[in-house]
């Protein structure tokens, strides 16, 4: 049984609101209400994601949640969901990740009544039929072999690098899964895996102007005497660890090569080394933002492309958004760089550009005045995390998927507040390092690029420049352009396009 | 970046809808807000609202890709906006980005064809420090040739991101297809041969600033935990200095379109053939029945719970999507459906059916609670919409860039709410043949 979650939320900065209603369930309840939200936000999520399909049925936790949110009920058809949804501009959808699935629906609280018994059926009652089946799992394919293949070359990149850090365990398939997995699945199961790994096993998140009443609903509709399912356990994952420099590349004729590379870390947030892993994490590529040290040295001073990020737990859909979206927690992390797409004369130095600097606050650590000042950066920073209570819902229920206490973006900024410059260069010396990493990248002419590589001679970048460089420039880049990148031949690997995520 | 149009557009639309559910003569706009124009022409808007301590500063400039007249100055707005990053007389970059950084600002810009915005959320306690380094950066900008032509790079990288998608492929072949002398034909990215020659422009981006970075083209909105009594003070003491000299470009009115037009495009690599049937639209008023009804007609005719969606996404599943872009620009731009397929033998079906659905409202009135539904949504949307100072601010940008205020909100409820069944015909009847533009992409690989 599953322990009974008690939340006090001490202070809410955006919304003022009260302390948390508990519940005693197999079921995780979170509540944020608040008298003065313009409307009532769900959050039920389970503790079930993509590393639950079953081996040869990748993807199917996330057809079974698309066909949810997407399609018709016992009671009503898609067609007439959209129907009756639309005039109250109230909607539900889910995001499957690979140790969570999170439905959000929204309502104003004029239209509960007629917007509850819809999500209710959608979670309960979905109808899971062919022609909503067909619908999703075409789109699904769809989306792997024209969209992901072929119009996102950054996905790509970080799709495969997961795919290679990961292989031979159930975090490896996208959590869309495979072209032929996806080819294969049918709607039986899809119904076994509702049967067995969601209904059952609904958390409840609550936020905003609701009734007290809703909570005990909720739980009676959700929870209730439904049976909890007990066979979806936590999976081992177990990355295999990496020897060297290993390099996986995708060949496709495309513009430009987008690059990035990690390893596993043994951190997350139930860590406390996590805050102060976080911090360097901040100073050395704050996602989408100028702060951010890796940005400086390969956008800001050489204009090699458009930014530069590092991370320490997964950042979906990075490309669209500019601060992070709740509910891909995971047990299971990397520490990763993201170079942007690099023009692919320039490939070479770019990558050796970003691991150089990784070595050098490795080897250094960072100094007194770049910890201080990330420190007051992200001690603000973090106030814009949750601006709506819907977010900030999330992220208590990434706070209680890591056994976190308390309200979660109070107790970075605390965690934060507090750090150390030594607690701060002890986390990077304990779980980051630069001999061992997997790169993946996406680029014309793969095999000019493994040369390049292989053979390790000088890259240089200055018949590139486009205008003068300050001297000092000039200097580091001739120490960039050199220096040495130890990878052999049995290490990289080159993939043709065509066969990615295939099966 | 469509997207991201299409999303301002939808929170200005719904926001001039709560007064729906308010008696005649209240106001649409939900908060008490403050308003100033100084004396050099730059309009102010502070508006209070409880937001736990946090505050959004949003100036907007009402200069995009519209206002690149000159022939090879495609992007260059966009181009400019990534300068505008770059430090200033008082502030260099690198002091610019320590006080950034010190206050944790998250601070950003966008370029569309119609403005530039620049925006921070920012702990309320930190806006006088923002406001000296904002007034300070409209007023004296100052960057060296090499950094600038260095910022050409990464503006160039930003397009070799974006053209690895598909969309942004067809959205260049349909702004030069539809448009011959406005500067709507190009894109607010730009052509790759003008973002290529950016790092020669030096001069002529300085010259691009003192034309069009001054105080009567720009709005400032402020949002957030702030006390409007205490920050106009303050307002008037950073920005007063800042000297008015606008310089209106010539932008060249589009002829009048007098058949249809067809193109097609190619996509390296694999995508499901994607088509735009557009047709020309007014300039958006908010006064304007025609321009309301027009966007009202875009979600009843192929918005999410229309019959041809339902049709073609839930039924035949012949396309993998299809949305209308019905979008307010400051001159008459495009009403857009937009269409994804996958099958390229469909196209010429799919076109039928989005033409048969425009004859259709020609020709027949809309159900009237279809209407109200329509409306009601509206109503809902807004109201648990505006929860944020960021999505305050934010939402409004477009609507006071191509309007000049925060004012024509209470004019387009006025419209929205006199909006019958009558006027979303007469806003069919405006989508003609010779009015129509049909692009199409496909992928060279399938």
């Amino acid at each position: 049984m599953r322990s009974i979650l008690i939340l006090t939320l001490v202070s809410f900065l955006i919304f003022g609101c009260k302390e948390e209603i508990v519940k005693s369930t197999n079921a995780s309840g979170i509540f944020l209400p608040s008298e003065t939200a313009p409307a009532i936000d769900f959050n039920i999520w389970l503790n079930v994601g993509s590393q639950n399909d079953p081996i040869g049925k990748e993807g199917v936790a996330f057809i079974t949640a698309e066909l949810m949110s997407d399609g018709s009920t016992l009671n009503n058809s898609y067609s007439d969901i959209l129907d009756k949804l639309y005039p109250i501009a109230s909607g539900y959808s889910v995001k499957v990740d690979k140790e969570m699935t999170s439905f959000r629906a929204s309502t104003h609280p004029d239209n509960i009544e007629e917007f509850y018994p819809m999500l209710i059926d959608a979670l309960l009652r979905p109808a899971f039929n062919e022609e909503d089946f067909n619908r999703i799992k075409q789109n699904t394919i769809q989306s792997i072999e024209k969209s992901l293949r072929f119009s996102s070359d950054e996905e790509l990149a970080k799709a495969a690098l997961m795919q290679e850090i990961y292989k031979g365990s159930r975090y490896s398939h996208l959590t869309m899964g495979t072209v032929q997995s996806l080819n294969n699945l049918t709607i039986q199961d899809v119904k076994d895996f509702y049967e067995n790994n969601i209904k059952g096993n609904f958390n409840i998140g609550l936020a905003g102007s609701y009734n007290e009443s809703l909570v005990d609903r909720l739980y009676k509709d959700l929870v209730g005497d439904i049976k909890y399912i007990k066979n979806t356990k936590q999976v081992e994952i177990n990355p295999k660890a990496i020897d060297g420099l290993n390099v996986y590349l995708i060949e496709k004729n495309a513009i430009s090569t987008p690059i990035c590379f990690g390893f596993p870390i043994d951190v997350t947030r139930a860590n406390d080394d996590y805050f102060a892993l976080d911090l360097f994490r901040s100073w050395f590529g704050e996602h989408r933002n100028q702060s951010s040290h890796l940005y400086q040295v390969i956008r800001e001073a050489r204009g090699i492309n458009y930014g530069d990020y590092a991370y320490i737990e997964a950042f979906l859909n990075g490309g669209s958004l500019s601060m992070p979206n709740p509910n891909n927690p995971r047990n299971e992390q990397i520490f990763q760089v993201w170079i942007r797409s690099v023009p692919h004369q320039v490939r070479h130095f770019s990558l050796r550009a970003a691991i150089r600097e990784l070595q050098m606050v490795v080897d250094n650590g960072m100094t007194q005045e770049a910890f201080e000042s990330t420190k007051q950066f992200l001690y603000k920073y973090s106030l814009h995390y949750a601006p709506t209570l819907s977010t900030r819902l999330g992220y208590q229920i990434d706070a209680d998927f890591y056994g976190i206490k308390g309200g979660y973006i109070d107790i970075y900024r605390e965690k934060i507040k507090n750090l150390t410059l030594e607690q701060v260069n002890a986390a990077i010396k304990k779980y980051i390092q630069y001999d061992n990493m997997m790169i993946a990248a996406v680029t014309k002419d793969a095999e000019g690029f493994r040369t390049e590589l292989i053979e390790n001679g000088e890259s240089s970048i200055k018949d590139w420049y486009s205008s003068e460089k300050p001297e000092e420039i000039y200097e580091e880049d001739k120490t960039i352009a050199n220096y040495p990148l130890d990878i052999k031949e049995d290490k990289v690997t080159i993939v043709p396009v065509s066969e990615m995520f295939e099966k | 970046m469509n997207k991201l149009i299409s999303l301002l557009i939808l929170g200005v639309v719904l926001l001039a809808s709560i007064n729906i559910s308010k008696a005649e003569g209240d106001k649409v706009f939900p908060y008490n807000y403050t308003v100033e124009t100084l004396e050099n022409g730059l309009k102010v808007y502070l508006i209070p609202m409880e937001s736990g301590g946090l505050a959004s500063y949003y100036t907007v400039v009402r200069t995009g890709s519209r206002d690149e007249v000159e022939k090879g100055r495609s992007g260059f707005a966009h181009f400019f906006e990534h300068m505008m990053f770059r430090g200033t007389k008082k502030y260099p970059q690198d002091v610019y980005d320590s006080i950034s950084i010190s206050i944790g600002a998250d601070a950003n810009a966008y370029t569309t064809d119609d403005y530039t915005c620049y925006h921070l959320n920012i702990a309320a306690e930190d806006l006088e420090i923002v406001m000296d380094m904002e007034s300070e950066r409209f007023q004296n900008l100052e960057y060296k040739e090499a950094p600038f032509k260095t910022e050409a790079g990464a503006v160039y990288g930003e397009y070799r991101k974006n053209i690895a998608n598909p969309f942004m492929v067809i959205w260049e072949k349909l702004k030069e297809t539809a448009f011959k002398d406005h500067t709507y034909s190009h894109t607010t990215m730009g052509y790759v041969e003008d973002i290529k020659n950016m790092p020669n422009l030096y001069d002529y981006s300085k010259g691009f600033y003192d034309k069009f970075y001054r105080p009567e083209n720009c709005i400032l909105v402020i949002a957030g935990d702030i006390d409007p009594k205490a920050v106009m003070p303050k307002v008037k003491e950073y920005y007063s200095a800042w000297e008015a000299g606008y310089q209106k470009p010539e932008i060249k009115p589009e002829p009048e379109q007098t058949e249809e037009r067809t193109a097609e495009t190619t996509f390296d690599g694999k995508t499901n053939p994607i088509m735009c049937i557009a047709y020309k639209a007014e300039a958006y008023s908010p006064t304007s029945k025609i321009s309301m009804a027009s966007q009202l007609l875009g979600q009843l005719a192929f918005g999410s719970n229309s019959d041809l969606y339902k049709n073609l996404y839930i039924t035949e599943q012949k396309v993998t999507f299809l949305s209308p872009d019905f979008p307010m620009n400051r001159d008459p731009f495009l009403n857009q459906i937009w269409v994804q397929v996958k099958d390229a033998n469909d196209l010429d079906y799919v076109k039928s059916e989005v033409l048969t659905t425009i004859e259709w409202y020609q020709n027949n009135l809309v159900d009237a609670s279809k209407l109200n539904d329509l409306k009601k949504r509206m109503k809902y949307s807004f109201l648990m919409g505006l929860n944020t100072p960021d999505n305050v601010a934010g939402g409004l940008a477009r609507f006071i860039a191509i309007t000049g205020g925060i004012e024509g909100v209470e004019d387009e409820y006025k419209t929205l709410d006199s909006i019958t069944a009558e006027d979303i015909q007469k806003a069919a009847m405006q989508m003609t043949e010779n009015k129509r533009t049909v692009v199409k992409l496909f992928g060279t690989e399938g």
